[in-house]
């Protein structure tokens, strides 16, 4: 192992990178130091994630340049990012859960005399890391019989076990408990001592405040001010995270009937590991925000109030009737209707026409003794193309064609056409152009006049704010604010995301 | 956009067979001639029968290998039947009955247990040709009745009737998989299972129902083999899956499954039967046949993969 003892420090100057016609990130200059925690902040979709998959040499930026210790560099893959030391620790670990804490500590840096791996040695090394960072470990244990916060070690060790020089760490805690999380911002503080430069993507606020030496805000792609963590407070990364609330950029809202009956009655939800206790209900023509960070449990309960996955306790009833091991085809029947998160993982079929993405949960009405009864399909298919404003040139394209706004309003399409009671939209202007995210907004405020239960899920406050009646706000699991009228706000709904525990 | 590439794919299949048809009718005695063609339609059959409804459980995303041991096992339960009652068409029902059985036992396998399909169904292939032995006492088996061979051997119109039925099975496959709730489902499981399954698709029934009708198919071919040979033999011979697979992969269906079409399929299956065909008229070493053929699949999946790459 050579160890590079100069002070090293990655310099990113103008770097812009667009996915499609979306700006993840534009014209971003920043420096990271050696020796120093450097804390990425901002809303999901700000460009943190972006921003560390291009200085892993993950993504290639569209524009700018990457200089590593005054010399200027350019990563066309991960390997050249790895040869100078920088490496990642992701969201998602990327562990051989079926093999030994060692055998996943040297893959691909074993001691090798000839063609022959020479254990003694590898181990050797594998434990000196282990030692020198404190973080001892059994090597012969299968690495998935290990508790997550064991498993973010052996990853953060496998790191350590070649000559890192600047760490990444993508949202490590999103997934430990608060002890553990502490435990993490430990190492991270001695890691930087070594003289290591880390990166450190958070969206807890408190855990960047308290290990962080300096805190970059992004704001939809764009660098908002880089600052020693000193002079910042949690109101001032708030206030630099979501900037001013951009004013009418949404339908005014339909009132509701405050003597309706509810339509939608969740009462004490559980499901291990992903939401607890949850009351919840939507009244006909209301819509319900439904806020909280990525991985508070959102997707988590809507699903299972879509039948696609079951509840450990508690009961959910639409429309007075108590549902009871329901499945999505139960939940279709029953009037719900899902646009799920990810339109091309859950909701598309990319190579399949628009008309067949948009009737599928409904053949059965198009149904006759000879098939399909293909002008109806077509004519039920044109009237809800229209009624979402989906532009297309012909209903026989397939959806791969069309744009990311115009994907969705597919999926849109698909729910009103089943004529539902309930809508379920979770992140439904997710990828999509400012442009064309107006015309989802009035779809989905254009429905609940018409009477329909709307639980909408966003990741974007201003979406939560601008659309939602009420607002219940999930962290970790848990319904921490549930908000009307006046009181929502950006402030309390950020508190409340983030301040659980 | 509407590329070279893609329209390869879609009609690639067509205008290379009409192509070789071209070639050989031109340099091979006897290939053009009524008698070749009918006996290649004849042959082909059985292939063709079984190829239609494993391109349906490819689209909804599973291999079933199991295709031989139903198309060699089958048939000897019919003709157990027919010995003993003398009833054909009770031997068909019964040799039918027993290909959805076992279509049945692998989608148990794949969509309730969750074992991968090539997997699985290579495993109950050990189990169908093994129930082969036990029917048959480990003996070649023939029909009673004389009407046995008339199943695939009567003639209509110049055409066996196993042509026929190939011709029938080929449109009722067409139909079930273009024309019904069915159809679009299968395709819907095998192109985005998640998505399926949240427009609230019964992802496993679909499944299943794919491998009951293969099974179905594959012993109505072992039956029409059967009939043509007026006997039926145990073995744990694979080589007719191979041949039903080439001919649904060559047809440019995705191997990961959600696209695919009947009509190509069957193209490819004659183009394979011509290739075949040409190479015995003109007297080409058998060898070189299997070269080309391998070449012919390679080329067939890598226009596969290569649009797919260029449409992400």
């Amino acid at each position: 192992m050579t160890t590079t003892t100069a002070p090293t420090a990655l310099a990113l100057s103008g770097v812009s990178k667009t996915y499609g016609s979306i700006a993840a990130l534009s014209n971003v200059s920043v420096t990271f130091e050696a020796g120093a925690i450097h804390a990425l902040v901002g809303e999901n979709g700000a460009g943190k994630s972006t921003l560390g998959k291009i200085m892993l040499g993950v993504e290639t930026p569209d524009t700018g340049a990457l200089s590593w210790d005054g010399k200027d560099v350019r990563f066309n893959s991960p390997a050249q990012a790895n040869r100078l030391g920088l490496v990642g620790i992701s969201q998602e670990l990327s562990l051989m859960l079926d093999r030994s804490v060692l055998d996943n500590l040297s893959i691909g840096r074993e001691t090798c005399i000839g063609p022959f791996v020479d254990h003694g040695a590898t181990l050797q090394q594998a434990q000196q890391v282990m030692d020198q960072f404190d973080m001892p470990l059994d090597m012969r244990t299968m690495v998935g019989d290990l508790p997550v916060a064991d498993q973010q070690r052996v990853e953060i060790l496998r790191a350590l076990n070649q000559d890192a020089n600047l760490i990444v760490f993508d949202e490590p805690t999103a997934r430990l408990e608060s002890s553990e999380a502490r435990k993490l911002m430990l190492i991270l503080r001695r890691l930087a001592e070594q003289g290591k430069a880390i990166v450190f993507i958070s969206h807890f606020l408190e855990e960047v405040l308290s290990v962080a030496d300096t805190i970059t805000i992004l704001r939809n792609g764009e660098h908002v001010r880089t600052c020693p963590a000193a002079e910042e407070t949690r109101s001032s990364l708030v206030e630099g995270m979501t900037g001013a609330a951009d004013q009418g950029q949404f339908p005014a809202l339909p009132p509701v009937d405050p003597a309706a009956s509810p339509l939608l009655v969740v009462r004490g939800a559980s499901r291990k590991g992903q939401f607890e206790n949850i009351d919840l209900t939507v009244r006909p023509g209301e819509i319900v925000g439904l806020s909280g960070l990525v991985g508070a449990g959102r997707s988590e309960l809507a699903h299972a109030i879509y039948g696609a996955s079951t509840l450990d306790e508690g009961e959910i009833a639409i429309g007075g009737e108590a549902l009871h091991g329901h499945s999505v085809r139960d939940a279709v029947r029953r009037g719900m209707a899902l646009v799920p998160e990810s339109r091309r993982a859950q909701g598309l079929f990319m190579t399949r026409s628009i008309r067949e993405n948009i009737s599928l949960p409904y053949l059965d009405r198009f149904m006759s003794w000879l098939g399909l009864r293909f002008n109806q399909e077509r004519e039920r298919v044109t009237h809800f193309g229209e009624s979402t404003s989906l532009k297309y040139g012909d209903l026989a394209d397939p959806v791969s064609t069309l744009s990311g706004g115009n994907q969705q309003k597919v999926l849109f399409a698909r729910a009103a056409l089943g004529e539902p009671r309930l809508l379920i939209a979770d992140e439904p202007t997710r990828g999509v152009d400012v442009g064309a995210k107006r015309g989802i907004y009035d779809l989905i405020v254009g429905l609940a006049e018409r009477g329909l239960g709307v639980l909408l899920i966003s990741s974007e406050i201003e979406e939560i704010l601008g659309l939602s009646h009420r607002v219940l706000v999930l962290s970790r699991g848990q319904v921490t604010a549930e908000l009307t009228g006046v009181d929502i706000n950006e402030n309390a709904v950020m508190a409340a995301a983030f301040g659980a525990n | 956009m509407m590329n070279f590439a893609l329209l390869f794919r879609n009609y690639g299949i067509l205008l290379v067979t009409i192509g070789l048809f071209i070639v050989l009718a031109l340099t091979a005695d006897g290939f053009a001639t009524e008698r070749n063609l009918r006996n290649i339609l004849d042959q082909q059959s059985m292939v063709i029968i079984a190829a239609a409804f494993m391109t349906i459980a490819i689209i909804s995303g599973n291999f079933d290998v199991s295709v031989s041991a139903i198309f060699v096992t089958a048939p000897l339960f019919g003709l157990k039947v027919e010995n003993m009652t003398g009833n054909v068409l009770l031997a068909v029902v019964a040799a039918i009955a027993v290909g959805l059985i076992m279509g049945a036992i692998n989608g148990f396998i794949v969509t309730r247990l969750k074992i991968n399909s090539f997997i699985g169904t290579l495993a109950t292939s050990f189990m169908f040709f093994g129930a082969g032995f036990l029917i048959s006492s480990r003996s070649l088996m023939r029909p009673e009745s004389d009407a046995y061979r008339l199943i695939a051997r009567s003639r209509f119109l110049g055409l066996t009737s196993a042509t026929w039925i190939a011709i029938g099975v080929v449109i009722i496959a067409t139909i079930l998989l273009s024309r019904t709730r069915f159809g679009r489902n299968v395709f819907a499981v095998g192109g985005n299972m998640e998505a399926a399954r949240l427009a609230g698709v019964a992802v496993n029934r679909v499944q299943t129902t794919a491998f009951l009708l293969l099974g179905a198919a594959a012993a109505l071919a072992g039956v029409l083999n059967s009939s043509r040979s007026i006997s039926a033999q145990p073995s744990d011979d694979f080589s007719f899956v191979f041949a039903v697979l080439t001919a649904v992969i060559v047809g440019g269906t995705s191997i990961a499954g959600g696209q695919g079409a009947i009509w190509r399929t069957t193209t490819a299956a004659f183009f394979l039967a011509f290739l075949n065909n040409g190479f015995n008229l003109l007297q080409i070493d058998p060898i070189w046949q299997r070269l080309i053929e391998g070449a012919v699949i390679i080329m067939a999946v890598a226009v596969d993969t290569w649009t797919k790459n260029r449409r992400a």
